[in-house]
């Protein structure tokens, strides 16, 4: 049966923002729709209001014309409305079986048959009875889905899904939905990843500041009409010049870089070598869990390894922890900014603080300089263009571009000689991507250098001059990057070798 | 010898009387804490049940009235807590602390007119068993009921965490409220439940120490246990089974060195007398050691306040 959702003047309005301005939406069955948006544009409200977490202050909610009363997430799955959200909604420390038995309504051994159909039917492979903490991003998605599908669901939502995923799963998951959209399942897909979108979905639905700016068949556009929708302005190409000196000094070199670890989910390191010249970016490209992390933490310090030599202007550094190699001029910017990057619970002028010299002069006989610091971090967040003025924020209510912003400024307001990054641009909006992108190539139009470690290719061979792979904890030769193409970078990234 | 041998029962059997309130509060503490809420309060709602207890079989002369009143008056006192962290959302700790200090003095103005009554004789099972058969004997028989419920309730909770629906969604409310929240679980309800059943089975404790162990009212005479039962939860890393061990082992090191101290042994009475805390520590540290096991025990929202999206 078809199933048809209509949305009707949706709003909801929270203390000084309006996340859903008058939202009408019409859906049907047998297509996938995309809902496209920056951070902050309203679409996980929206999402959160169909599965009945939030009600909306105005609007209704219509299933082939029957008007929901979705007031608690119960009434959504009644009304067969199944959701994946961004952060799962799964329990940690429970088994996969005992995720979804929860909320059945039947024995537990027709289920475990009834998942089982489902596993085969979709080739999923999971282990049901080990704990969910275990499991990879993309298994607990699945289990995610496997807990819709129990309930044979007409509509699904998957918020964000690619967020968290590589991009083999990604396919796999691609895949997954387009065989429910053949079985007559409605399917709304939130994204800001404007690829996703051309390449999964029929229609795409834009929304920017609350409202939806644009409806629209997907054959009738491409990434650059996306993108202007989405931020709503023209986007700036940026494109890196590169450097042609070849001659200049360099400032940082790792010699017999190697780290062997007992814990099977670390990766060893073998003999890495590298060095960054003055002005340059160094990128290195690699699927995640390829020794990134290990090797981020090497660099910045929090893993001190023996026999490794890390020159930096001039200086043996190997065994300094990060403050003091922050004090020689290198600052870092690890990949997960809630946990590593910034203390989410404390407010913006503290996590600012967290970062002082002995120069920024913080700290006072033992006490805080409250002023200094909020000076400080009032230059940050203007210089840096992030969303707001409030220095007393808690961290924690950042958009994931915003915080990256005030951790950049706050790593470069020093004036650092060299940057290490780690997935800059995680989970980002056009919108900051561009702008984290143009931050970094301004650093090396300053004579400053970068190391750039990344998943993402196309902003590797954007920002990089020079780029290495590395591959189960080995790297690769480094390659100037007019020499590199994306289809070189996947051969490496995937253990092929190239010559 | 004999002797021994039969002395040694009469003692296991000393050793189990001595742990039985440690058992009670602390499984009932174990559910509490596995829906992700901390009671600081056991202490306090122990000595409320003391009290409620010991007064109830003055007044009514029922020892079924007194004790089912001592599981009640937990319930009551308990469900202050609830209302404060639950509906309030006041911060679990200072909260549970308010409740030990309100019932500790509390319990010391109500027992007023109750110092210096002589308890009642709380009947016990098998007492016949008790005397004919040595050594095993004074083990297994001549208990009070509650010692046998006591016994039973770290393998029933043990059972109802892992094999029931309603355990799995306390350790599901325990381990992610939100999550549970999204799913459609009422998590304020879940953590009503299991804070009010918290401090029945204190209640409970309570009662056996003024009605069972030592059947009279003494101002504060839960002693400390209250805390001890706390304890033992988390060193026992939320498994019902160790908590069991645990208690044994607290009971057991304490009464020994209570025999101890009275055959004069050349170590200070004070290292003896700290003795039993530092073998259950010592004990529970190394029993569960594996780490990854106690990530799967521990109740990740333990302590954390929760509120529901509107």
């Amino acid at each position: 049966m078809a199933t048809d959702l209509r949305i009707s003047n949706i709003s909801k309005i929270y203390p000084g923002c309006i996340a859903n301005d008058n939202v009408s939406l019409q859906f049907k069955s047998g297509k996938i729709y995309a809902l496209l948006g920056e951070n902050g544009a309203g679409k996980s409200t929206l999402v959160k209001i169909l599965s009945g977490v939030v009600s909306p202050d105005n609007g209704e909610v219509f299933l082939n014309e029957k008007n929901l009363k979705l007031s608690s997430p119960l009434d959504a799955k009644k009304n067969k409305i199944g959701m994946v959200f961004q952060h799962f909604n799964l329990f940690e420390t429970l088994s996969v079986f005992e995720n979804l038995s929860i909320d059945a309504t039947e024995d537990n051994e027709s289920l475990r048959v009834r998942v089982n159909e489902i596993l085969k039917k979709y080739n999923f492979s999971i282990d049901l009875d080990v704990p969910v903490l275990n499991l990879s991003a993309g298994q607990k998605q699945k289990v995610e889905i496997i807990r819709c599908l129990l309930r044979s669901p007409k509509v699904l939502i998957m918020d964000e899904p690619t967020s968290v995923l590589t991009e083999q799963e990604t396919e796999e998951l691609f895949i997954s939905l387009k065989k429910f959209c053949d079985e007559g399942i409605l399917i709304i897909y939130i994204t800001h990843k404007l690829k996703e979108v051309l390449s999964l979905c029929d229609e795409v639905a834009v929304m920017r500041k609350g409202k939806v700016v644009s409806v629209s068949q997907t054959q009738n556009e491409r990434v650059e009409t996306l993108a202007n929708k989405m931020v709503g302005q023209k986007l700036a190409k940026i494109k890196k010049k590169i450097n042609i000196s070849k001659n200049k000094d360099e400032i940082f070199k790792v010699k017999h870089l190697n780290f062997y670890s007992d814990d099977p989910f670390e990766t060893n390191l073998v003999n890495l070598n590298f060095s960054v010249k003055k002005g340059e970016c160094l990128g290195i490209a690699g699927i995640s869990g390829n020794g990134q992390n290990e090797l981020f933490q090497i660099l910045s310090g929090e893993i001190i390894t023996p026999d490794t030599s890390i020159i930096f202007r001039n200086k043996e550094i190997a065994k300094l922890n990060p403050k003091q190699r922050r004090e020689y001029l290198m600052a870092f910017s690890p990949e997960d900014r809630i946990s590593q990057a910034a203390v989410p619970e404390l407010k913006i002028y503290e996590n600012v603080a967290l970062n002082n010299f002995k120069s920024s002069n913080f700290f006072e006989k033992g006490l805080v300089n409250e002023k200094k610091i909020k000076e400080h971090s009032k230059k940050i967040l203007s210089d840096f263009s992030v969303n707001t003025d409030n220095v007393e924020l808690k961290s924690q209510f950042l958009s994931g571009g915003n915080l990256q912003k005030l951790i950049l400024g706050r790593e470069l307001i020093t004036a650092p000689e060299l940057l290490i990054c780690y997935n800059p641009t995680w989970g980002l909006d056009v919108g900051a991507i561009n702008y984290i992108h143009e931050t970094l190539i301004k650093i090396n139009d300053q004579e400053k250098s970068t190391i750039l470690i990344s998943t993402d290719t196309e902003e590797l061979l954007k920002l990089s001059d020079r780029i290495a792979v590395i591959y189960k904890g080995k790297l690769s030769k480094i390659m100037p990057s007019e020499e590199v193409t994306p289809e070189k970078l996947g051969l490496l990234m995937g253990g092929g070798s190239i010559d | 010898m004999s002797l021994d041998i039969s002395f040694i029962g009469i003692l296991i059997g000393s050793i189990m009387a001595s742990s039985v309130p440690l058992i009670l509060a602390a499984s009932g503490e174990l559910i509490t804490e596995r829906s992700g809420v901390l009671n600081l309060g056991v202490e306090g709602m122990m000595i409320i049940g003391a009290i409620s207890g010991f007064a109830l079989m003055v007044i009514t002369d029922n020892l079924f009235i007194a004790i089912v009143g001592s599981m009640l008056s937990g319930v009551i006192i308990s469900l202050i807590f609830g209302f404060l962290t639950q509906s309030l959302l006041t911060n679990h700790v200072a909260t549970g602390l308010a409740l030990t200090i309100f019932g500790i003095g509390l319990s010391a103005m109500l027992g007023k007119n109750f110092v210096g009554i002589p308890g009642k004789e709380f009947p016990i099972l098998f007492s016949s068993l008790k005397e004919s058969i040595p050594f095993f004997g004074p083990i297994l028989f001549g208990h009070s009921i509650v010692l046998y419920f006591a016994f039973a309730l770290p393998f029933l909770t043990n059972y109802f965490l892992k094999k029931t629906k309603l355990g799995l969604i306390v350790r599901a409310v325990g381990d992610s409220p939100v999550s549970a929240s999204n799913q459609g679980i009422n998590v304020i309800l879940v953590r009503y439940c299991c804070i009010l059943y918290g401090g029945a089975m204190c209640g409970l404790a309570g009662a056996y120490l003024s009605l069972i162990y030592t059947p009279q009212w003494i101002e504060n005479m839960t002693a400390g246990r209250g805390w001890i039962a706390l304890a033992l939860v988390v060193f026992a890393t939320w498994s019902p089974i160790k908590v069991l061990i645990g208690a044994l082992i607290f009971g057991g090191i304490t009464i020994l060195q209570l025999h101890m101290q009275a055959i004069g042994f050349r170590i200070p009475v004070q290292f003896l007398s700290a003795l039993p805390y530092l073998m259950t520590i010592i004990v529970l540290v190394v029993i569960s050691r594996d780490s990854r096991k106690i990530k799967l025990n521990t109740p990740t929202s333990l302590g954390r306040i929760f509120y529901k999206e509107k």
